[in-house]
Formats: C-alpha cells, sequence, structure tokens
C-alpha cells in the first residue's frame, strides 16, 4: 500500500451536513522515551458518536486524553501536533487546560462519582465554574442534566443520598449528568459500558444515542458490538498508529484495510 | 568453656544432625525415589529437627532463667536446716525471758486495738447520711493513727531485741567453735532481709572469684556450698538437656515411614509456636489490665469513686505528721484530667494544621523528587526520643515562651508552661498526622481526581472538593490514634509542663497530667497500703480506658473507610 493510498484513507471523507467539530493533525504522543502515538491525523464531526476501536495497549485512550488535555496531568507525557476544537488550537500553553476541560467532558471506564450527594455531585461543574447564580438555577441545571441522563426519575426523591449508593449502571449515568451539567462541546468516554453488566449497557448505549443529537461524542470502545450499535464514524488503533477511519457501516462491512478486516473478524487482538 | 555452652553447641551439633539424620532416612526408604515420599526429603529433617531442639531448648532456657535462683534457695535452705537446733534454742531462750514475752504480749494488744478501730471506722463510714457522724469519724481517724504508730514502735523494738539476742548468741557460737556452717544457717534465718541478702551477694562474689566487702569463714563455706550446688545442678541439667535431645531424636526418627505425614506435622509445629508467640502477647495485655483493675478497685475502697472522677482537688501527699501543711490526701482528678486535655488540645492545633498540610502538599503538589526525600525526613521527627523533645521543651521553648510573654506584660509567665509542654507535643505529633494522612490520601483512588480535573476543577478545587472529603474518615481515625498518643505521652510533659495541679484554663500556667502524677507518685519511697500509691493504678486505668476508647474508634473508622474503595 503506498503512502498516498494511507492518506486516503485517513483523510475519509466526512458525511456531509455535519461540520467539523474535531480537527486533528500529526499528533505524537511520548511518555518519558516511549512514543505511545505516531502521527495521527483525523477531523471529527459534530453531532454524532465517534468510536475508537483497537487492541489493548494501541493508544486510543491516549488519543482519546488528548481532546481535553488530560495528558497534562500524567508526568513525563508530551503531546505535540495539531489539535482544534471548531478551529481553535487547543494544544497550545497559552490554552489553560482547567478552561478546556469545562467544554470537553469526559466519563471514565469505571463510574467514579465523587464521595458526596446525587445532588452535588452534578452541581460539582456549575459550582466550580460559577455557572449558577442563584440556589434556583442551580436546581434547575441539575434537574435539567438529570433528565437528560435518563436518571431523574430513578433519583429525583433521593437526591441527597451519596452518589457511591447508586448502581453500577445509575452511577455511569450520574457520572454521564455532570459531564453535561457543564454543558460541554465535546463529550469523551473511556470504555463507558465495560464495568457494566449489559442491562445497564443498554441504558447507557441509549442515551448516549440521544446525547448524540446534540453533542459530538467521542468513545474508546473494546466491544465491536458497541461500535457497530451506537457510533456513526469509527476509527482503528494499532501499535500506536491510526489504521484506518471512516463511516461505521463501512468499516464494518468493508473495511479498506488487512489489519482492520483481521481485527474486527476476530482474527487477532 | 563452660558446660553449659558445651551442651548448648551439641544440641546444635544434634539438632543439624537430626535434619540430616530424617532426610536421609527418609530417602534411604524409598531407594531415592523422592517422589514416592508424602513429603519432601527436607521436611522429615524439620521433623526431626524440631523434635531433638525445642524440648532441650525449653529446659536450657527454663535454667537459664531459673538456675541461679534455685541454686540460691536450696543454698539458704540446707544451711537454715543445719542450724535448726541453733534456732530452737534461741527461741527457747527468748520464751524464757520475761522481757521479750512482755513485748510480745503489748503487740498483740495494740494489733487488737488497730483492728477494732479499723472495723468501726468502716461501719462509720457506711452509715447513711443523716446517721453519719463526722466528728466521730474524725476522732476515731485519730485515734487510729496514733495506735498505728505505736504498733509500728513495738514491731521494731520486738526485732530489736531480737536480733540483739541472735547476734549475742552467734559471738558465743563463735567463741565455742559450733561450724561455720551451722552459723551461717543461723545467721541467715535471724537477721533481716536486707542484711541477709547482703551476705547472700557477697557469697556469691566469693564463689564467682569477686572481691567481697569482708572475708568470714561462714561467707567461705556459703561460697563453697553455692559452687557446688551450682556444679550439680548445672551438670545435671546438662545432662538431662542432652538425654531429652537424644531421646526425641531416637524417636521421631523411628517414626519416618516414605507414608510418614512429615509435611503436616511439621506445619502443626510451627502453628503451635505461632498460637504460643500471639498468647503470650494477649496474656500479658491481660494481666496488665487486671493488676490495675484489682489496684484501682482497693483504691477505690479507699476513696469513692465519685470522688476520684468529679472531684476538683488534687493533692496525693497524706500527712504522716500533725504539723504538714498543704498535705491534705485529696483525690480529685479532675485537675489531671483539664490538664491533660488542654495540652493535648494544643498538641493538635500545632500537629493536625501542620501535619495535615504537609500530608496534602506531599501527595498531591509535590514533585516524586521532593517527596522522595521530604517524607523520610519527616518521619524522622517520630524517631526522635522524647526525652529529647523533653529536654527541648523545658531548655529552649519554655525560657523562650515566659520572656515572650513576660515582655507583653504577662508577669505570671513561667518556664514549665502547658504552652510549652503542648506546642513541643505537637511537634514530635505532627508526623503521625502526616504520615498516616499520606497514605489515607493516597488511597483515594486516581479515578476520583481524574472525574474531577476533567470537570475542569483546578487541582486545589480537586483536593478541597473531592480528595479532602473522600480521606476524611481516614484523616479523622488519624487524628484519633494522634490523641490517643499525645494523651500517653509522659516524658515531654515531665520534664515541661510542671507539677502543680492547677484547675486553670491559662496556657501559660503550669499543669499537670495524669502521665506526669503517675511517675510522681510511683517514684521515689513506696507504700503499696496507702491510697497515694494506689491512685496511681486508678489514674493508669483511666487512661487505659480512654486511648483504648479512642484506639477502638479510630480503628472502625479508618476500616469502614477501607472498605469502601477496597
Amino acid at each position: 500500500m503506498t503512502t498516498a493510498q494511507a492518506q486516503a484513507t485517513l483523510y475519509h471523507d466526512i458525511p456531509e451536513a455535519r461540520d467539523v467539530k474535531v480537527a486533528i493533525a500529526g499528533v505524537d504522543v511520548h511518555y518519558g522515551d516511549k512514543q505511545a502515538l505516531f502521527d495521527v491525523s483525523m477531523q471529527i464531526p459534530d453531532r454524532s458518536v465517534t468510536a475508537f476501536i483497537g487492541p489493548s495497549g494501541c493508544g486510543k485512550s491516549t488519543f482519546l486524553r488528548c481532546v481535553n488535555r488530560m495528558n497534562d496531568t500524567i508526568d513525563g507525557a508530551v503531546v505535540t501536533g495539531s489539535l482544534k476544537i471548531d478551529g481553535t488550537e487547543i494544544n497550545d500553553k497559552t490554552i489553560d487546560p482547567v478552561v478546556l476541560r469545562a467544554s470537553v467532558g469526559m466519563v471514565f471506564q469505571k463510574p467514579n462519582p465523587f464521595p458526596k450527594s446525587i445532588y452535588d455531585n452534578v452541581a460539582y461543574g456549575p459550582k466550580i465554574h460559577g455557572l449558577a447564580a442563584t440556589r434556583e438555577e442551580l436546581d434547575g441545571i441539575v434537574e435539567q442534566s438529570l433528565v437528560k441522563a435518563g436518571l431523574w426519575g430513578e433519583v429525583s426523591d433521593r437526591l441527597t443520598d451519596p452518589g457511591t449508593s447508586l448502581s453500577g449502571g445509575q452511577q455511569q449515568r450520574l457520572v454521564i449528568a455532570r459531564a453535561i451539567a457543564v454543558n460541554p462541546e465535546v463529550i469523551l468516554m473511556d470504555e463507558p459500558c465495560s464495568a457494566l453488566d449489559p442491562i445497564a449497557t443498554a441504558k447507557v448505549e441509549e442515551l448516549i444515542d440521544e446525547l448524540r443529537e446534540n453533542y459530538c461524542i467521542i468513545m474508546v470502545t473494546h466491544s465491536m458490538a458497541q461500535a457497530a450499535r451506537v457510533s456513526q464514524m469509527t476509527a482503528f488503533f494499532h501499535l500506536g498508529n491510526l489504521v484506518e477511519y471512516g463511516p461505521t457501516e463501512e468499516i464494518f462491512t468493508n473495511p479498506r484495510e488487512r489489519r482492520t478486516q483481521d481485527y474486527i473478524t476476530g482474527r487477532f487482538g | 568453656m563452660s558446660v553449659i555452652s558445651l551442651v548448648a553447641l551439641a544440641l546444635l551439633v544434634m539438632v543439624a544432625g537430626g535434619f540430616y539424620m530424617g532426610r536421609t532416612r527418609a530417602i534411604k526408604q524409598v531407594a531415592g525415589r523422592s517422589s514416592e515420599l508424602h513429603s519432601l526429603p527436607n521436611y522429615y529433617g524439620y521433623y526431626v529437627a524440631l523434635w531433638t531442639g525445642f524440648p532441650a531448648l525449653l529446659l536450657l532456657a527454663a535454667y537459664g532463667l531459673f538456675g541461679a535462683a534455685s541454686t540460691h534457695s536450696w543454698t539458704v535452705a540446707e544451711l537454715r536446716a543445719q542450724a535448726h537446733e541453733m534456732s530452737a534454742q534461741f527461741e527457747g531462750d527468748l520464751a524464757a525471758n520475761s522481757e521479750y514475752v512482755q513485748l510480745e504480749s503489748t503487740l498483740e494488744s495494740l494489733e487488737l486495738t488497730v483492728n477494732g478501730l479499723r472495723e468501726e471506722l468502716a461501719r462509720l463510714r457506711r452509715a447513711n447520711d443523716a446517721d453519719r457522724d463526722p466528728h466521730l469519724i474524725q476522732l476515731r481517724l485519730e485515734e487510729q493513727r496514733s495506735s498505728r504508730a505505736l504498733l509500728a514502735l513495738a514491731g521494731t523494738s520486738i526485732e530489736d531485741y531480737r536480733t540483739g539476742v541472735a547476734t549475742g548468741m552467734l559471738v558465743t557460737a563463735r567463741e565455742t567453735g559450733v561450724a561455720a556452717s551451722i552459723r551461717a544457717g543461723f545467721f541467715l534465718t535471724h537477721s533481716d532481709i536486707v542484711r541477709a541478702e547482703l551476705f547472700m551477694s557477697d557469697a556469691r562474689k566469693i564463689a564467682r572469684g569477686e572481691t567481697p566487702s569482708e572475708l568470714l569463714p561462714e561467707l567461705e563455706i556459703v561460697a563453697s556450698r553455692l559452687t557446688d550446688h551450682q556444679n550439680t545442678l548445672r551438670n545435671s541439667v546438662g545432662l538431662l538437656v542432652l538425654a531429652l535431645a537424644a531421646i526425641a531424636l531416637l524417636w521421631t526418627r523411628s517414626q519416618i515411614q516414605p507414608q510418614f505425614r512429615a509435611r503436616n506435622n511439621v506445619e502443626r509445629l510451627t502453628t503451635v509456636l505461632l498460637i504460643a508467640a500471639s498468647i503470650l502477647s494477649i496474656i500479658t495485655t491481660i494481666g496488665i489490665v487486671l493488676s490495675m483493675l484489682f489496684e484501682s478497685m482497693r483504691f477505690f475502697s479507699i476513696i469513692p469513686i465519685q470522688d476520684f472522677l468529679f472531684g476538683l482537688h488534687w493533692s496525693p501527699q497524706i500527712a504522716i505528721r500533725e504539723d504538714q501543711l498543704g498535705q491534705s490526701g485529696a483525690f480529685g482528678a479532675i485537675p489531671l484530667f483539664a490538664g491533660t486535655a488542654m495540652i493535648t488540645l494544643i498538641a493538635m492545633l500545632v500537629a493536625v494544621p501542620i501535619g495535615l498540610f504537609s500530608a496534602i502538599y506531599l501527595s498531591e503538589y509535590a514533585a516524586p523528587k521532593f517527596r522522595t526525600i521530604a517524607k523520610p525526613v519527616l518521619e524522622v521527627l517520630a524517631g526522635v526520643p522524647t526525652v529529647v523533645f523533653g529536654f527541648f521543651a523545658l531548655l529552649t521553648v519554655g525560657p523562650a515562651i515566659r520572656a515572650l510573654f513576660t515582655s507583653l506584660g504577662f508577669e505570671s509567665a513561667v518556664t514549665q508552661s502547658a504552652l510549652s509542654a503542648g506546642l513541643v507535643m505537637g511537634v514530635m505529633i505532627i508526623p503521625f498526622i502526616s504520615s498516616l494522612s499520606d497514605d489515607v490520601i493516597n488511597a483515594v483512588p486516581q479515578s476520583l481526581r481524574d472525574g474531577s480535573y476533567a470537570m475542569g476543577a483546578t487541582r486545589s478545587e480537586t483536593v478541597v472538593h473531592v480528595v479532602i472529603p473522600a480521606a476524611l474518615p481516614g484523616i479523622f481515625g488519624a487524628v484519633l490514634l494522634a490523641i490517643s498518643r499525645a494523651i500517653g505521652e509522659t516524658m515531654i510533659v515531665v520534664m515541661a509542663a510542671g507539677q502543680g495541679a492547677n484547675l486553670t484554663a491559662n496556657p501559660l500556667e503550669s499543669v499537670t497530667t495524669i502521665t506526669v502524677q503517675i511517675v510522681a507518685l510511683l517514684t521515689g519511697d513506696l507504700e503499696f497500703e496507702g491510697p497515694k500509691t494506689l491512685s496511681a493504678f486508678a489514674l493508669g486505668l483511666t487512661l487505659f480506658a480512654v486511648t483504648l476508647l479512642m484506639n477502638v474508634i479510630a480503628l472502625r473508622v479508618v476500616q469502614k473507610y477501607r472498605e469502601k474503595y477496597d
């Protein structure tokens, strides 16, 4: 395969009528002496779900953490290259990662509610960013976020209970509600269902599908079926390289790369 | 080389030989196919070696512990038995002596009086409020005091009389040529404990070949008896040890067969050893608690428990003579509790913020390089002996505080103040709080921090709103452990806080704590009957109860916290 062909697969046209939300060009990530990501470039559309798949250690989570500069919190991690959200360069010393993270929410693999009440978990972001001037406004934000996360009906009568008292699936939706309470533009999800049972997984997937209407969602998943079910775009990473990126149907039905096909059909990984 | 070292060496050789014999015999029995053995060959070796070594070693240890004492009492008993006739003559002489008989009957009647008074006093004190007659009690108390003094006097004169007669008999015996061993036995039977002990220690010195304080024929004969008995005991114990080891060796070796479960047996033996070790420590703890409990109960039978727990005046000196002032014998422990609480509070005001903040800095902000250096350095503070801290408080901090407050116009400031003791104790406690808090802060899962950072929180927002609340139960436990440490701390307060049992809220005054008073009560001359000494046990029991409660709460809280995140 020639370089030109490779470029063609990487810069696959994104479907029309969707704007580019995140544009990435030539991103390398080093952890100390070890290079974790090699020259990744891709364009991620708004109002859709983009799934990152690939075997463990392929760099997909590392790449996800570049988008809200969470790699800054790791000692010795160096990110080079260009990452733009709505045309604004974010991989830049002048951008405050704290401000950036207010507009790029993140949901982790294991539900991590804070040791606070359900209400305070959701109100955490709005409080530290001063999004609500009055108690009523804050109540409104909390309620809306819980409604959007499909959790309001289950917890509206026990908002003062600790967040950790909820079930695993509920906790994960609480964490999603916490993320959307600050009204982000992009939501990153790092294997959001891998610690959940199938029923809770179905609920969270349904929620992701609804959230797609308003947010640009980027998720890492180990489940091929999940990528196929909820995502519109899929990127396949292997050994720190972006191997193939395109509309999900195409990746799953007609991959251009041999390695993608092998991985999807379970021949390696 | 002494016999005992030879025996120990032989035992060691037998243990090693036992291991080897057990192992080779096991292998030989299956003709080298070790896989046919029930256990690995080494276990057969361990089995033989353990049984060879342990009983014999226990016997040897028992000899080491009690050997000298039993030689001593054997010798003394033998000498006393030899002097039996002379002692009988002594008692007979005394019984025929009218002066002595007079003295004895006086002593008996005095004893009766004192006992009668004690019973009457107890009855008077038990009486209900209405029937209680304080005046009568006071009267009887004074009577009791004077008859006790008389009793003591009578006791001393009887002792003196006996010693005088005995000394006279000894002089006559030496002149008439009675054997030295009989004289020594007579002396040991009839002299007072202190002189007998001095005599025996001189004899032991001669037996060891050192120079005694005086050289008497009696001493030499006792020394030679001591040496003889020591040798007999040592040789027979040595033989017994070797015989025990040999029997165990042969017996366990004969047990070895391919299907013998050597591994299980060795495991059972080691389990027994482990159980014995843990039981020993538990029994010790129970013993300490019980001894405190019984002595405290004796104390509370003299001083009512409510007077002790709620009394506002502490002055444990009891007047021996009528004219002593300020020694009323009051046992109200509130001033001690208050002093302990104040010093602990000051210590915590120093240690909690500094310890907690340094823990937060070390675990959340410091670069790993700085942390690896700073944390051990901080923990070195915990290794400084408390007496050094006490020194520092007394000689540096105390005078500095007094100078500072005197210059500010507080004329009453003293060197030994609650403030200096509390400040220095706080410094001592810092590493406890910082090290334990650092551990619990590090135990807060990284995912919580990540969650907070991902919400756009800064580092300090994350620390304040997420990390500290999550670590709070653990920090609470650390503080409780530190408090119980501060309450029980003795050396610093002994040196720096003073002795005055003042009930005050002024940290510039000198106060005293429970631990300081225990030290003061139990040093110097003791009389174990009086409430003064017994009150130390009551204080110790109170201290123990408080720190135990604190530790139990702290451990509970920390445990609960662990369950949440594991």
